[in-house]
C-alpha cells in the first residue's frame, strides 16, 4: 500500500471515530460544536503521557479516552442545564476555552506544540475504528438507544413516558467524549505532533457537518458523511480552500434539498430485508390503515 | 373496608403567572372506575392531566395515586407510580417506527442495566416486541410494525398512542380525547376496546367533547369549568345540572359530537 | 423547565436601563478615576461601538427568525476585505481622493448581497412547531456552510495576509490629554446613531411592528397581515448593514485587514448578546459596550494573552448561570427553543 493511500486511510479512520463521537449526543438531540475540545484533550493527554511520562500506547490511549469521558461527563452537566441557541453557544464556548488553555500553557508546549514519540500503524486505527462502529451500532439498537433517539424527537413526551432524560443525555455525552478523546489520542500517535492552533472552531464544524449531512438519524449517516468528505476531494484531487467551498456549498444545498442527511431511517427501513403480511382483522376489532 | 381511589385530589391550585387555571380542584376517581373529565374549552382539562402526570407541578393541594402523594414526585417517576396517560394533539415520536413508539412504553417496565443495554432491535422475537406486536393486533391495528408513523392515518395514530400508554400496565390510565377524530364506527369501536381492557383494577379518565361517548364508557363524570370543578357524578346527571348548563353557555343539551360549544 | 431553556425573547425596550446604565457608567468612572487608563476607556467605547452592531445583527436574527447566524462575523470581513481588494487593485480610482470611502461603500454593499444570497438559500428559519431538536438546526448548519463558502473565497481571492488599508488623512483631537482620532470619534457616533434609529424603527414604525410579530408569533404573523416574505429579507439586509458598517468602521479605525479579521469580533459580539440577554436588542448594545470596555481594560491591566480563553470561560458560565444575560429580567416562556 502506498504511503499516500495509507495516509488518507489513517486520517479517514480517525475522523470516523471523532465522526461517532459527536453522533452519539446528537442521537439524543444534543449538538455539540465544541468538538475540537475533546479530541484536544484526548490528543493532549496521550502526547504528554508518551512523551513527558514516557508511557506506552496500551496506557496512553486508554488514559486519553478516560480523560475525555471525564471531563465531558463533568461538563455535560453544565451544558446539559441549556437547550437550543444556548446549547450551541455552550459547547462552542468550552471547545474555545480548551484550545485557548492549551495554546497559553506552556505544560502542554503552548503554541510551540508538542512532539508525540510513539508511532501508530494503520492497521491498529482501522481496528478501533470498527469497534467505535460496533459499539455504536450496538447502542443504537438498544433501548438506551430507543431512549436517546426518543428523548431528540420530544423530550417532553419521553419524560412523561418515564424515561430519565438527564442520565441518557449524560451518558450520551459521555460516551461521545470518550469518541472524540480517542479519535484525538490516535490522531497524536499517527501524525506524532500536536499543536493548538489545529483544534480550533472549524475542526469542531467539520466533523458537526460529517455527521448531518451524512444523516443524523442512524449510525449509518456518519460512516457515509465522514467517508464522502473524507475520500471525495481526495479522488477529485482538489485540495486546499476550493475544499472547503465545496464543502460548503455541498452543506448549503443538502439544507436546503434533504435537510435530514442523505441517510434516513426510512431509507434504511426500506433497504433492510423483511417481510411483513397483513393478518385478517377479527370481527369487533379496528380496522388498521 | 374501601380500597383507596385510584386517584384523589384535594385543593389543587395552579396557576401561570396572574392567571389561576386550575382552582381548589378536589375530587376522587375509585378503583376500577371509568370517569370522564368534560368541560369547555380552555375550562383547564389538559392542564389537569399535566398536574398529575407532572408536567406541571401544583402550587398548592395534593394529588394521591392509590393513596401515595405523588404532587412533588419528578415528572419521570409518575408512570412508575401508575399513571399513562395520551395527549390532545398526538405525540408519537415522528422517526421512531410504530412498533418502537410501542415498546417506548415499556422501558418503565424495565429495570437494571440488564434490559437497557440488551440489544432490543437486533432480538426480533423477544418477549418485549412480541408484546409489542401483540398489543398492536388485538387493538385491531393491522399494519407492518416497522412503518413510520409519519405514513399513518390520523385515527390509527391515535389508537397507537394508546396502545403505547397501555404497555407500561398503568393502574390509572389517562386519555386526552381519544376519540377526537374518529367517525362513529371506530368511535363505537374504541368504546368496546376500552371496556374489554378493564383488567384488574384499571381505572380510567377520560376527557372528551363527544358525549355519547362519555356515556357509553364512563358511569361517572366530572365537569370543570374555568379551573374549577362544577359537578363529580353519575354521567346521568351531568345534563340536568343548572351549573353544568350555565357553563356550557345555556344550551339546553351539552354537546354531542360534531356541535362543539366554544367557552 | 431547566435554567438554561429561558427562551430569547425579542426586546426591543431597556429591560432594566438603571442596571445597564449603571454598570456602564461604573466600569467608565473606575478606569478615568483609577487613572490614566482614559486612552483604555475611549478605545474601549470604540471597540464597544462596533462590538454592539455586530451583537444587534446576532440578536436581531435569533430574536425575530430564531436562527444564529454564524455567517455574520464573514459578513464584516467581506467588508474590509472587499474593500481592500477593490484598492488594491485600482477598481476604485476614479473616486479620487475618497476612493477609500467608495471601497468601503463597495465593501458594505457586498456585505448585504452576501446577506442576501444567504437568505436565499436558507430554509426554515421560521420557528419551527414540531421539527426534532435536530431540525430546529437547520439554518444554523446552512450558516456555517456559507460561513465555509465566504471565507474561503476570500482566501483564494484575496490571499490569507493581513494587509494594511490606509485613509489618506489623519485627524487627531485633543480631548483631555488623550489623543483621540477623529475617525474613532465619528466611528462611535456613527455607531450609535445606526443602533438608535434602529431601535427607533422597531419600535415606532409598522415595519418595526412587523418584525415584532413575527418574532411574537411566527406562526399566526401571516394571519396577522405581516407580509412575511416581504419583512424577513429586511432582517437580512439590516443584519449586512450592520456587520457591513462595523466591519468598515473597524477598518477605518486599526487600518488593517485580514481574512480572519471577522473571527475575533465574532466572539466578542456574541459574548456581549449573551451579555445582554439573548434577543433584546438594547442589551446587546449594553453588552457590546461592556465587553469592549472589558477587553481594553484587561488587556491594560493584564496582558492580551488570555483574552480569548477569558472571554469565552465568562460567556460559559454566562450561559449556564444566567442566560438571559446582566439586564433581562427572566421571561416566562414555553423554552421552545
Amino acid at each position: 500500500m502506498s504511503g499516500y493511500l495509507s495516509g488518507v486511510l489513517a486520517v479517514l479512520c480517525i475522523n470516523l471515530i471523532f465522526a461517532y463521537g459527536i453522533f452519539v449526543p446528537m442521537a439524543a438531540g444534543q449538538i455539540n460544536l465544541g468538538g475540537a475540545g475533546f479530541q484536544a484533550i484526548g490528543a493532549y493527554t496521550t502526547a504528554w503521557l508518551s512523551s513527558v511520562a514516557g508511557l506506552q500506547l496500551w496506557l496512553t490511549v486508554p488514559a486519553a479516552m478516560l480523560a475525555a469521558a471525564l471531563i465531558g461527563c463533568l461538563i455535560s452537566f453544565l451544558v446539559l442545564r441549556t437547550r437550543g441557541v444556548y446549547m450551541v453557544l455552550a459547547t462552542f464556548a468550552f471547545g474555545e476555552v480548551v484550545a485557548g488553555f492549551l495554546l497559553r500553557s506552556d505544560f502542554f508546549g503552548g503554541a510551540i506544540g508538542m512532539v508525540v514519540p510513539v508511532h501508530v500503524a494503520l492497521p491498529l486505527l482501522v481496528c478501533c475504528a470498527a469497534a467505535v462502529l460496533l459499539l455504536t451500532f450496538y447502542l443504537m439498537a438498544t433501548r438506551l438507544g430507543l431512549a436517546m433517539r426518543s428523548i431528540n424527537d420530544d423530550e417532553a413526551a419521553a419524560i412523561v413516558m418515564g424515561i430519565n432524560v438527564r442520565a441518557v443525555q449524560v451518558t450520551a455525552f459521555t460516551v461521545g467524549g470518550a469518541f472524540a478523546g480517542l479519535s484525538g489520542a490516535l490522531y497524536a500517535h499517527s501524525f506524532n505532533f500536536v499543536e493548538a492552533q489545529y483544534f480550533n472552531s472549524f475542526l469542531s464544524i467539520y466533523v458537526l457537518l460529517f455527521v448531518l449531512i451524512g444523516g443524523a438519524q442512524t449510525a449509518w449517516g456518519p460512516l457515509v458523511g465522514t467517508v464522502f468528505f473524507t475520500l471525495l476531494p481526495e479522488v477529485l484531487r482538489i485540495s486546499g480552500s476550493w475544499r472547503f467551498v465545496g464543502f460548503g456549498v455541498a452543506i448549503v444545498l443538502m439544507m436546503m434539498l434533504r435537510p435530514q442527511g442523505v441517510i434516513t431511517r426510512a431509507m434504511v427501513q426500506r433497504l433492510s430485508p423483511r417481510r411483513w403480511a397483513p393478518q385478517c382483522a377479527g370481527a369487533g376489532t379496528w380496522h388498521g390503515g | 373496608m374501601a380500597a383507596s381511589p385510584a386517584l384523589a385530589l384535594h385543593g389543587v391550585n395552579k396557576h401561570f403567572g396572574g392567571l389561576s387555571v386550575i382552582e381548589n380542584v378536589s375530587f376522587e376517581v375509585p378503583a376500577g372506575a371509568r370517569m370522564a373529565l368534560i368541560g369547555p374549552n380552555g375550562a383547564g382539562k389538559t392542564t389537569l392531566f399535566n398536574l398529575i402526570s407532572g408536567v406541571f407541578r401544583v402550587d398548592a393541594g395534593s394529588i394521591l395515586l392509590d393513596g401515595a402523594a405523588v404532587e412533588n414526585m419528578p415528572t419521570r417517576l409518575r408512570v412508575r407510580a401508575g399513571v399513562s396517560r395520551s395527549f390532545q394533539n398526538i405525540r408519537l415520536m415522528p422517526h421512531l417506527s410504530v412498533v418502537e413508539n410501542v415498546m417506548l412504553g415499556q422501558h418503565t417496565l424495565t429495570k437494571g442495566l440488564g434490559p437497557l443495554l440488551s440489544p432490543l432491535a437486533w432480538q426480533r422475537n423477544s418477549r418485549w416486541r412480541r408484546l409489542a406486536e401483540e398489543s398492536l393486533r388485538s387493538a385491531g391495528i393491522d399494519i407492518d410494525p416497522d412503518a413510520d408513523v409519519a405514513t399513518l392515518s390520523y385515527g390509527v395514530r391515535k389508537k397507537i398512542e394508546v396502545v403505547r400508554a397501555l404497555m407500561s400496565r398503568p393502574r390509572l390510565l389517562m386519555l386526552d380525547e381519544p376519540a377526537a377524530g374518529l367517525n362513529p364506527r371506530e368511535t363505537a369501536e374504541l368504546a368496546i376496546f376500552l371496556k374489554s381492557m378493564a383488567w384488574e383494577g384499571l381505572t380510567l379518565l377520560v376527557v372528551e367533547h363527544d358525549m355519547s361517548f362519555v356515556h357509553d364508557l364512563c358511569e361517572r363524570t366530572i365537569v370543570l369549568n374555568f379551573g374549577r370543578l362544577i359537578y363529580q357524578g353519575p354521567t346521568g346527571g351531568v345534563q340536568n345540572d343548572e351549573q353544568v348548563r350555565a357553563a356550557y353557555l345555556g344550551s339546553r343539551r351539552v354537546a354531542t359530537k360534531g356541535a362543539h360549544t366554544a367557552a | 423547565m431547566t435554567a438554561g431553556s429561558v427562551p430569547a425573547k425579542f426586546r426591543t425596550a431597556l429591560q432594566t436601563p438603571a442596571v445597564a446604565a449603571a454598570i456602564v457608567v461604573a466600569l467608565l468612572f473606575a478606569a478615568t478615576a483609577l487613572g490614566g487608563m482614559t486612552r483604555e476607556v475611549v478605545s474601549g467605547v470604540m471597540l464597544g461601538s462596533i462590538y454592539m452592531m455586530v451583537a444587534v445583527a446576532f440578536t436581531l436574527t435569533i430574536g425575530v427568525l430564531n436562527f444564529l447566524n454564524f455567517t455574520i462575523p464573514s459578513l464584516f470581513m467581506l467588508t474590509g476585505m472587499v474593500a481592500w481588494g477593490l484598492t488594491a487593485n485600482g477598481y476604485v480610482k476614479f473616486a479620487g481622493s475618497w476612493a477609500w470611502l467608495a471601497a468601503l461603500a463597495a465593501g458594505v454593499a457586498a456585505a448585504v448581497a452576501a446577506s442576501l444570497l444567504v437568505e436565499r438559500f436558507t430554509f426554515r428559519y421560521l420557528r419551527m412547531k414540531h421539527g426534532d431538536a435536530i431540525e430546529h438546526a437547520i439554518p444554523l448548519v446552512s450558516s456555517l456552510g456559507f460561513l465555509l463558502i465566504f471565507e474561503h473565497l476570500v482566501l483564494i481571492a484575496l490571499g490569507s495576509e493581513s494587509e494594511r488599508f490606509a485613509i489618506p488623512f489623519k485627524a487627531d483631537v485633543h480631548v483631555a490629554s488623550v489623543v483621540v482620532g477623529v475617525p474613532q470619534i465619528i466611528s462611535c457616533a456613527l455607531a450609535v446613531g445606526v443602533v438608535a434609529a434602529l431601535s427607533f424603527v422597531l419600535k415606532n414604525t409598522k415595519t418595526g411592528r412587523a418584525l415584532r410579530t413575527i418574532a411574537e408569533s411566527p406562526d399566526t404573523a401571516a394571519l396577522l397581515g405581516v407580509e412575511v416574505d416581504k419583512i424577513v429579507p429586511l432582517v437580512f439586509i439590516l443584519t449586512g448593514l450592520l456587520a457591513g458598517i462595523a466591519g468598515a468602521l473597524f477598518t477605518v479605525n486599526y487600518g488593517n485587514v485580514s481574512p480572519f479579521m471577522g473571527d475575533n469580533v465574532g466572539t466578542k459580539a456574541i459574548a456581549a448578546m449573551v451579555v445582554g440577554g439573548i434577543g433584546s436588542v438594547w442589551g446587546a448594545i449594553a453588552g457590546g459596550l461592556v465587553v469592549g470596555l472589558a477587553e481594553t481594560l484587561s488587556i491594560y491591566l493584564f496582558g492580551g494573552d488570555s483574552v480569548q480563553m477569558v472571554v469565552w470561560g465568562l460567556l460559559l458560565a454566562l450561559i449556564v448561570v444566567r442566560p438571559q444575560g446582566l439586564f433581562a429580567t427572566v421571561a416566562i416562556g414555553k423554552g421552545k427553543m
